[in-house]
């Protein structure tokens, strides 16, 4: 027992450190004193093994006081320091989403797609999640439907039920209300008032009105001439009383 | 790149205009329209299979299950572009802030143990030379 306690202890004393504990690699602790002939000579490479841990800037004996100096980083590698959006050529994309309003629905995205698409998909069971979550089950082709296959089709004549029909119903668009805004200044009375007794004067009115703006026009032109030939001739004369 | 998509798009659009079509024909049904039925019946699947070519060529192609998230819930997906934006640059300028103070802590810190430690820091110096500004 006591043998091979000895041979143990013996061969923990003559056994060769790794290089890594040597260099001082480890959790803050200074390396452990080394027999003097494994003490590397200034100058000398020591061992060094790949993997054990991060790679130095220069080997142990040259970093002598510093036994955790490490590598620094290199300078050149793409870091939160640039702006990741002009580095990846982004900026369009940016000033396109973030520049502007998006607008929140999902119609305005798909104008032109038909049916209530606003509606969360859970509610009528068309998300996509759910087509993700539970695939259809289908073959691997599609193939067109033959005679007696299309047999299945035949459908009862009349209108659908009505739980059916809300997919052809579309989403009131904002185009519309706004030509209507448009509409109301230039219609300012309602079509059907009590008050339209005689319509084809205010028609008249209306097709005068061209013709009303001209000659108003005209008439402040008219002025504006003769006040500034009023002020030429009475600047004339002050200026002719001056030299007097 | 923009091709591929293209034909896709041109292919779904038909499909829906196709399906479109079918609703009306179906939404009130005659039996004039059988034929029709039929015949839309079978253009939904060479529809099908118009974009089961597709797939092919868009098999590169990754789409972000936040952006369905957005469709299931019927709001517009460029919103998710925007906010992935958003959120690149946000979190791009903190990790700039930390760098930048980082850098001034290293060259306070450099600076002050040079005053305290002259020797070990010439000998660091020595080994690092000029550091770069990371």
């Amino acid at each position: 027992m006591t043998e091979i306690f000895s041979t143990l202890f013996g061969q923990s004393e003559t056994q060769v450190p790794p290089a890594s504990s040597a260099i001082g690699f480890g959790p803050g602790k200074p390396p452990p004193p080394l027999p003097q002939s494994q003490v590397s000579m200034p100058g000398q490479m020591p061992p060094q093994h790949g993997d054990e841990g991060p790679a130095l800037r220069k080997p142990g004996v040259m970093n002598e006081p510093f036994y955790l100096l490490r590598e620094l980083p290199a300078g050149n590698d793409l870091t939160g320091n640039t702006n990741l959006i002009t580095h990846y050529n982004l900026e369009h994309a940016y000033n396109k989403f973030c520049g502007k309003k998006v607008k929140e629905k999902l119609s305005n995205f798909l104008p032109e797609l038909p049916g209530m698409i606003d509606v969360p998909g859970v509610q009528d069971g068309s998300s996509l999640r759910s087509l993700i979550d539970k695939q259809p089950v289908c073959g691997n082709s599609f193939s067109p439907l033959t005679g007696n296959l299309l047999t299945g089709f035949r459908l009862h004549t009349g209108p659908l039920p009505e739980q059916y029909r809300l997919m052809h119903i579309q989403p009131p668009k904002k185009k519309s209300k706004h030509k209507h805004r448009h509409h109301r200044p230039q219609d300012p009375i309602p079509p059907e008032t009590p008050s339209d007794s005689d319509p084809k004067k205010k028609k008249k009115k209306r097709d005068d009105d061209p013709d009303r703006k001209k000659k108003k026009k005209d008439k402040k032109k008219k002025k504006v001439r003769i006040t500034a030939a009023e002020e030429c001739i009475s600047w004339k004369l002050i200026n002719a009383g001056g030299a007097k | 790149m923009a091709e591929k998509f293209d034909n896709l798009e041109e292919h779904l659009e038909k499909f829906i205009e196709n399906i479109r079509q079918l609703g009306i024909i179906v939404s009130d049904f005659q039996p004039s329209s059988q034929t029709g039925l039929n015949q839309k019946l079978n253009f939904m699947i060479t529809g099908l299979q118009d974009i089961e070519k597709c797939r092919t060529q868009l098999h590169d192609i990754h789409v972000p299950l936040e952006a369905f998230e957005y469709i299931d819930q019927g709001r517009n997906p460029q919103l998710y572009t925007k906010e992935c934006l958003e959120r690149a640059l946000a979190k791009n300028e903190q990790v700039k802030g930390k760098i930048d103070t980082l850098t001034k802590f290293k060259s306070l810190l450099i600076s002050e143990l040079g005053k305290v430690f002259p020797e070990e820091m010439a000998k660091y110096k020595a080994i690092h030379g000029d550091d770069p500004p990371s």
